[in-house]
């Protein structure tokens, strides 16, 4: 689908006629974003992989956290531990998800050579793991209270 | 907006002459991701054996062994192209959105795992 226009200006290289933009698969995504505006330096695309992959990792940790708590928090009514352990769990997908949304648009931006967007899931991070962290610290307390 | 590579030009021959280690800080990059699939899958294993759900333990263990190995393979595959000498940068198409579907998944999994535990 591409055009023999070969710095493809504007910014509507991809999404154009194509209907089901979010339905189509990752691999289907994908090829066509390779169809978008030039191809850049390698080492942009590079780095921007390695960004998701840390970001996948960081979800992964954070998963991982949400099932570590789950088995090892011994709280009294046993329920408690979903508290800390479901946001972990929750929150790593949330960021599976949107570190792959902010890899697509970020490569999107580097091959039609525009501005790179922030993202926001540095702040939410951060901001998901200290209520998580106020959460299990006023729990510890309480459950060393009352018991 | 390029960089250039040292030398002050040539920059897009990145198979011969790479100064920042692009290609192996990323064939490092999936190879750490493979490792971390396949903690997260033994981490998940164990929890489903503990919660009495010896089947979703081993499918889960044997579902994320293969995608480890493919994400193994992916860093891999990255690295030995430097011997093949292409400027093409490395494209699997649909590798990191395979890599995010998985791990929706495993988060789903983990998710039914710690409510039954």
């Amino acid at each position: 689908m591409q055009s023999d226009q070969p710095t493809a200006g504007g910014p509507d290289g991809t999404d154009a006629p194509r209907s089901r933009g979010w339905l189509a698969s990752p691999a289907e995504r994908e090829r066509r974003l390779e169809e978008t505006g030039t191809e850049p330096d390698p080492r942009f695309s590079w780095a921007n992989e390695r960004t998701f992959l840390a970001w996948n990792r960081t979800a992964l940790a954070l998963i991982a956290a949400g099932l570590a708590a789950a088995q090892f928090l011994h709280l009294n009514p046993h329920g408690l531990r979903l508290i800390v352990a479901v946001p972990l769990i929750v929150l790593g997908g949330v960021l599976a998800l949107a570190s792959y949304v902010h890899w697509e648009d970020s490569e999107r931006a580097i091959r039609l050579q525009q501005p790179l967007h922030y993202s926001w899931m540095p702040r939410v991070l951060a901001g998901g793991i200290v209520i998580i962290a106020l959460c299990g610290g006023i729990l510890a307390i309480v459950d060393r209270i009352v018991h | 907006m390029t960089p250039t590579g040292g030398h002050g030009g040539a920059s897009s021959d990145t198979g011969r002459f790479d100064p920042g280690l692009a290609r192996d800080r990323t064939a490092l990059a999936w190879t750490r991701s493979a490792l971390g699939m396949l903690a997260i899958g033994t981490l998940i294993a164990r929890a489903a054996t503990e919660a009495d759900l010896n089947g979703i333990a081993v499918i889960v263990a044997i579902a994320t062994l293969a995608v480890g190995l493919l994400t193994w393979r992916q860093g891999n595959a990255l690295y030995r192209e430097r011997a093949v000498d292409s400027s093409e940068p490395h494209h699997q198409p649909g590798a990191l959105g395979f890599l995010m579907s998985v791990t929706l998944l495993i988060a789903a999994v983990a998710l039914v795992v710690t409510v039954v535990l």
